[in-house]
């Protein structure tokens, strides 16, 4: 009851403001505007256009996560709102969670309409979308909730600015971790490169969520990695959250 | 039996970049009794809201504890026992008084009927059914004074916590704001508020607390606290002439000119009495008759002169 009061406040806050349209915007231009990419790719316009306009859905649906969630906790205490909340016989877990749901509700919508244009769009140019379209908007879905756990924790320990600069960089460097990886054999027994494997294991492999190619390409994904994909994000949100919750736990404010 | 009670409260704010800790609060030990309107008075920075804070489980005390009708203050036990008015309310811009109240309502684990009821209830006593649908947003001092009373009194708690309830409110908001204290403090509930209005909290409080530089210094019975002695007496008199009105200044404290007449200032009853007998002596009239006593404020600006 307390988190669905607070999650249903968080998303009503977040509606009413006016950076979600503008991005919305953006995200629009860039779905109708992969045509334009799709002219120059002689007979591949509704590929590009699959692969752009799930792009779009993740990069718009990142920026919210970010501007929203590095914002959610750390708004609260500066605007003092929280103190009338926190001194109700409330769990401290509970505002968390609640703070996260809300917003969770909020970009499922969001993606979900983002999706449901990008496909309609894709109709629309004579192409079809089959089920791994999709899923390759769930597991976008499912990776903005776990920027957006990670932007719930910095914004109960940092700035605004701060906690967006680190989602921004865990986001890129997510995708790309298995450069992080596979290191030359010389690099890897330096300690540069203990500390570049030691954040590969730490930093999220966001490149597990993404399978746009296979969307675009119309390639079936097995069922057992979109389930094994989904058990790993859920994982990696509930620790973000509960360290968030601990931190905040004992927080002054 | 004790409502609110301190144990060696002691708060301690880490410092940050290289600046020293600051010892906001030290060893407060404090006592609030049942259906008791207690006024906890300081300067700025004297640990006043510190206090209230760790009372609302806002801040973890350093060392030290606060106990709520017997309950950890920290506990949800007691969190359900208080309800807390911040200085400067700050609320959700796009909500309204009613949805406001449905949220603090749900927070409470009230269910839909129960919050219609306590809307109901709070609207009628804070006067809000006017502005029920205007969004916070644009509302004046005043109206949030009144919205974020509601707020602390959703669910009924027996004790309110209150900082600053007065701060930058008219005369009117001040009045209105004496008389809900008094009018709640009659429906049984104990009231813990800290104020700079002096001459408020004098006219309303049962008992007060002094801190001064983190430390509670005085705690009692206002009666008990002030000094009971005549300080001093105004005399005002008029049909007196200048020449003579210099004559009898010179047993006086002090002398002013106003429209009502001469107000002499003497130091005890006696002189009081004496300079009455001269006033009539020379023809003149007495309309004023006002022994002096010490305020809150007097005492007040007593302590921190000490302190120093």
């Amino acid at each position: 009851m307390r988190m669905i009061a607070i999650a249903h406040n968080t998303f009503r806050e977040a509606v009413r403001d006016k950076v979600l349209y503008v991005l919305l915007f953006f995200a629009a231009s860039a779905i109708v505007g992969s045509k334009a990419l799709g002219w120059i790719s002689i007979g591949q316009d509704i590929k590009i256009v699959k692969d752009i306009s799930l792009a779009a859905v993740s990069v718009f649906g990142v920026l919210i996560a970010i501007f929203v969630g590095t914002n959610l906790v750390y708004k609260e205490i500066d605007k003092r709102t929280i103190y009338t909340i926190v001194c109700r016989p409330i769990h401290r877990y509970e505002f968390i969670l609640g703070k996260f749901a809300g917003l969770a509700i909020l970009l499922a919508i969001v993606t979900g309409l983002m999706t449901g244009v990008a496909a309609l769009y894709v109709l629309v140019l004579g192409g079809s979308v089959n089920l791994t379209f999709f899923t390759a908007a769930l597991l976008i879905y499912w990776q903005l909730l776990l920027l957006t756990a990670m932007a719930v924790l910095l914004s109960s320990l940092t700035s605004p600015i701060l906690g967006a600069l680190i989602v921004f960089s865990a986001y890129l460097v997510g995708h790309a971790t298995s450069i992080l990886h596979d290191l030359p054999t010389v690099l890897k027994e330096s300690w540069s490169g203990r500390l570049l494997e030691f954040i590969y294991y730490v930093l999220p492999n966001l490149s597990n969520f993404d399978i746009r190619a296979e969307a675009a390409n119309g390639v079936e994904v097995s069922m057992l990695y979109v389930v094994w994909a989904l058990g790993y994000g859920t994982l990696y949100t509930a620790f973000l959250l509960g360290l968030a919750s601990l931190a905040f736990e004992d927080k002054d404010v | 039996m004790s409502v609110i009670e301190t144990f060696d409260l002691t708060k301690v704010y880490r410092g940050h970049l290289g600046r020293a800790p600051k010892r906001s609060l030290d060893a407060l030990n404090l006592t609030v009794g049942e259906n008791e309107l207690f006024g906890f008075l300081g300067r700025n920075g004297a640990g006043k809201t510190t206090t209230i804070k760790i009372l609302c489980s806002l801040l973890r005390p350093t060392r030290g504890r606060a106990i709520i009708l017997g309950e950890e203050s920290r506990s949800r036990k007691a969190r359900r026992l208080i309800g807390y008015l911040p200085e400067n309310p700050y609320f959700y811009e796009y909500l309204t008084p009613r949805e406001t109240l449905d949220f603090y309502g749900k927070l409470e684990g009230l269910n839909a009927a129960e919050r219609a009821a306590e809307w109901k209830k709070l609207a009628e006593l804070l006067d809000l059914g006017d502005i029920a649908g205007q969004r916070v947003r644009g509302f004046s001092k005043g109206m949030r004074q009144r919205l974020g009373f509601a707020v602390a009194l959703v669910g009924n708690p027996p004790v309110l916590i209150l900082d600053e309830p007065m701060s930058g409110l008219d005369p009117l908001g001040r009045r209105m704001i004496r008389e809900l204290m008094l009018h709640l403090r009659d429906e049984k509930k104990t009231i813990f508020f800290s104020s700079h209005v002096l001459g408020d909290v004098q006219q309303v409080c049962d008992r007060v607390g002094i801190l001064v530089n983190g430390k509670l210094t005085r705690q009692g019975r206002i009666d008990e606290l002030l000094c009971e002695d005549v300080k001093g007496v105004e005399v005002i008199a008029n049909t007196l002439p200048a020449s003579v009105a210099t004559e009898l200044s010179g047993n006086t404290r002090h002398v002013r000119h106003s429209e009502a007449g001469y107000h002499f200032t003497v130091d005890d009853l006696n002189g009081a009495n004496e300079l009455v007998r001269r006033i009539h002596a020379k023809g003149g009239a007495v309309v004023e008759f006002t022994p002096v006593r010490e305020s809150l404020e007097d005492y007040f600006m007593r302590l921190q002169e000490h302190a120093k």
